[in-house]
């Protein structure tokens, strides 16, 4: 850990907030010193907070691939040689006696990769009184503990799972209990007592945690993750409990979370990522290199003007922080009631930079306040694909819904007869339309072969999606569900892919609670190339039925496998 | 390639500043010109010298062997700056490592665990330590062992623990007590240990320190 306290000696510390810096919670009036569930609420970093390093090629950033809770954990990922790791580093009021407890969890993706996970005191992270109290480490694929100043094999790390651990720190005694679950098993597989903390130091304070890649020799090449961050005076942080139902949260609990904060006013949507604004690891290194990165957080978090961007910054680069910019004063603009504007500058950024994804669905949300529906589906039509797998999507499309009003026109289009379009050309596209696979291309086609009516034939597919989900928003599951088998049965008399409806007859049927209904509609909606989403949802079915096999063989269909090196 | 992949933009301006070519003359090994390595050591520029990469490595394995004492300590204090491995750099300094020059002595006993993790390494100094005859010199090789071997891993520090507890028997005071403070720093602890306490009372202490050392061993 030699590296770590160099790291803070100089007092470089690169204060930024990880994207929107949204962690939830910190220091509270109960016993929690500590708590970052990395969701909800925006959070400063600070030094009463925490502060992220990832000043080389390492980076430290919200994920929401691979999360234990919630929507999003903390991606650390190191890279090799390049002289320096990443860090996500948290304080919080120093204790110098009493008891501690500590609740995190954690996945890596490497497991030879090493990684080192730290409580520290004012001494920082060496060996010594006040310094590390607690080490966690990982040492040829194994976790190991530093205690009595050694480490110790823990067990066998699995990649791509989720551990949590539980420990009560005895500040008096310098010692600690440690209590380490692992995914899918309800037995503990670490369970000791009394263990010497690190360096076997009596009333050694501690005021710090650290996470980080490897040390010194700068060989790690590790990606994991962290979440759930809680350090309190109260014991019953170390009983939180694991993989029991309401801890984990699935697809749904993201709907219904949406449904509840969002009211029928379209109101942007947020970010979860970088790869949201464009910016991917080469505009990230280059953005560093500039010596722009915190500029950039400054823009994400709404403290800095788009005046501000250099001159004398690279054309790319400019574009990128101006577009995150324009993104700020749209998604100000339309919270305000402002669409015109916000339509505005959405546009402007998108242009700026056409690969940020963000940009284009705030831009179709601001043309729903506008009412201007024509345009909100010819620009859905266009940004489908990008977005049709992506959790926010369901939300988004109900609050259109919302507005657009008047939805049950779909149901007495429903009542009329299957519409028979004359040629094989114009049947095979709108077969292709109501499959879902909606490209921009796809557009084309249908315009070209409908010049007056194919505004219509995109409403009628939106409508029917949108109708659904505000069915479904209002509480109306069984009437979402009846819809949905009316769609399905549609579609097939029309001889139409209608996976994409099976789907959403599983989403109603989740949401009713009959998981072994909403199995089986997912699994008849798999179809020969299962988007993500719904590999999503089927391990989140599994899970609710409590097949934690099936519930992580579908979720590794997703993030992957790796076996040991 | 790869060393030339690797030539930052300002290793390749002060290549062209100084007017060498890679290639151009003999005596310009790998495109580093020893001369203007001899500069840069010399002014203590020490982030310059990292800049060019590891090839300067050799070149300045080569710098050191043909300097004056004086130049040669400057040049450890450089590969202790640098803190990379380098068989070439270890081979060098490991002839100096016993020289009663203070300034060159000192300098090398402090660069040795920063260029090499080899047992012998660890071994020299343990050595220092203990039995050279010079109180300042046993001093510093205690530092450079507590606080600069910084490639040895876990099973690499056996060898390093177990030297310096061997040493806390040792019938010289300031030998013991360095050799504590030593193990003090590499593990934040002293387990009671008092250097200047009886014969019998340091035993006891000594033991309970070999039963550490046989733990730690167990969990490798």
């Amino acid at each position: 850990m030699e590296g770590m306290a160099r790291r803070i000696q100089i007092q470089s510390i690169a204060l930024f907030c990880v994207l929107t810096a949204a962690a939830s919670g910190q220091t509270g009036t109960s016993n929690v010193l500590v708590s970052y569930g990395f969701d909800d609420a925006q959070l400063a970093t600070g030094p009463d907070t925490f502060a992220v390093f990832a000043r080389s090629r390492g980076t430290v950033r919200l994920n929401a691939g691979n999360r234990l809770s919630g929507y999003r954990s903390v991606e650390i990922r190191d890279v090799a040689a390049d002289g320096d790791f990443p860090e996500l580093q948290g304080y919080f009021a120093p204790r110098s006696r009493g008891k501690l407890f500590l609740h995190f969890a954690f996945m890596t993706a490497t497991p030879f990769e090493e990684f080192n996970i730290a409580l520290a005191g004012p001494q920082w992270f060496s060996l010594r009184k006040d310094g590390i109290g607690f080490w966690l480490k990982t040492r040829e694929g194994h976790l190991c503990q530093v205690s009595d100043s050694m480490p110790k094999k823990l067990l066998l790390l699995e990649p791509f799972v989720w551990y949590v651990v539980n420990s009560s720190y005895d500040i008096d005694q310098g010692s600690y209990d440690l209590i380490i679950h692992k995914e899918g098993i309800e037995k503990p597989v670490v369970s000791l007592a009394r263990q010497a903390n690190a360096s076997n130091q009596p009333g050694s304070a501690v005021d710090k945690f650290s996470f980080i890649g490897d040390t010194n020799e700068h060989k790690s090449n590790v990606a994991y993750y962290v979440d759930d961050v809680i350090v309190g005076i109260d014991e019953s942080i170390v009983h939180l409990p694991f993989v029991a139902p309401g801890r984990k949260k699935l697809f749904i609990d993201y709907w219904s979370e949406a449904q509840r904060a969002r009211r029928s006013r379209p109101e942007p949507i947020d970010p979860v990522g970088l790869s949201d604004f464009g910016i991917r690891q080469k505009e990230m290194e280059a953005l560093k290199a500039a010596a722009l990165w915190e500029l950039l957080l400054r823009f994400i978090n709404g403290q800095a003007i788009s005046s501000e961007v250099p001159q004398e910054a690279s054309i790319e680069t400019r574009q990128l922080l101006q577009a995150v910019a324009l993104w700020g004063e749209g998604t100000k603009a339309l919270r305000d009631q402002k669409p015109e504007q916000a339509l505005k500058r959405f546009d402007e950024a998108a242009a700026l930079v056409p690969s940020a994804k963000i940009y284009s669905m705030n831009a179709v949300l601001s043309l729903a306040a506008l009412q201007q529906w024509d345009l909100v589906d010819e620009r859905l039509s266009r940004i489908y694909e990008d977005w049709h797998d992506d959790l926010r999507f369901p939300p988004a499309m109900a609050t259109i819904g919302l507005a657009r009003q008047r939805l049950d026109e779909v149901e007495q289009r429903l009542r009329g007869p299957a519409e028979q379009v004359p040629d094989e050309i114009g049947q095979d596209l709108l077969r292709r339309l109501h499959g879902g696979a909606m490209t921009p291309e796809l557009l084309q086609e249908l315009k070209r072969r409908f010049p007056d009516n194919w505004g219509d034939y995109l409403r009628d597919v939106f409508v029917a999606e949108q109708y659904f989900l505000v069915l479904l928003w209002k509480g109306q599951a069984a009437d979402a569900e009846r819809f949905a088998q009316r769609m399905t049965d549609r579609y097939e008399a029309l001889g139409i892919p209608s996976a994409r409806w099976h789907e959403r007859m599983g989403d109603a049927a989740f949401v009713l609670g009959n998981f072994s209904m909403a199995l089986e509609k997912y699994e008849k909606g798999l179809g020969h190339e299962p988007n993500p989403g719904l590999l999503v949802k089927l391990s989140d079915v599994y899970f609710r039925l409590g097949d934690m096999e099936n519930e992580r063989l579908y979720r590794e269909k997703i993030y992957g496998t790796i076996g040991p090196e | 390639m790869v060393a030339q992949l690797r030539i930052s933009r300002s290793r390749f301006l002060l290549l062209v500043v100084m007017g060498f070519v890679v290639g151009s003359a003999p005596e310009i090994a790998l495109g580093i010109d020893s001369k203007a390595v001899q500069a840069i050591v010399a002014g203590g520029k020490f982030a310059e010298l990292k800049s060019l990469g590891r090839e300067v490595l050799p070149v300045m394995a080569r710098l050191y062997e043909s300097s004056d004492t004086a130049q040669r300590a400057r040049v450890a204090e450089a590969f202790y700056s640098l803190g990379w491995k380098s068989a070439e750099a270890k081979r060098v300094l490991m002839k100096d490592v016993h020289t009663p020059n203070s300034q060159l002595r000192l300098q090398v006993q402090w660069a040795l665990g920063r260029v090499s993790s080899d047992a012998d390494v660890v071994e020299v100094l343990l050595n220092n330590m203990q039995h050279d005859g010079n109180p300042l010199f046993r001093d510093k090789a205690a530092c450079a062992l507590a606080s600069d071997q910084i490639h040895l891993t876990e099973q690499q520090k056996v060898a390093l623990f177990s030297g310096l507890i061997q040493a806390l028997g040792d019938s010289k005071s300031d030998v013991r007590r360095i050799a504590m403070l030593a193990l003090q720093i590499q593990t934040g602890q002293t387990k009671g240990f008092n250097p200047d306490a009886s014969p019998a009372e340091r035993d006891v202490k000594v033991r309970e320190w070999k039963v550490w050392l046989e733990e730690y061993k167990s969990n490798l």
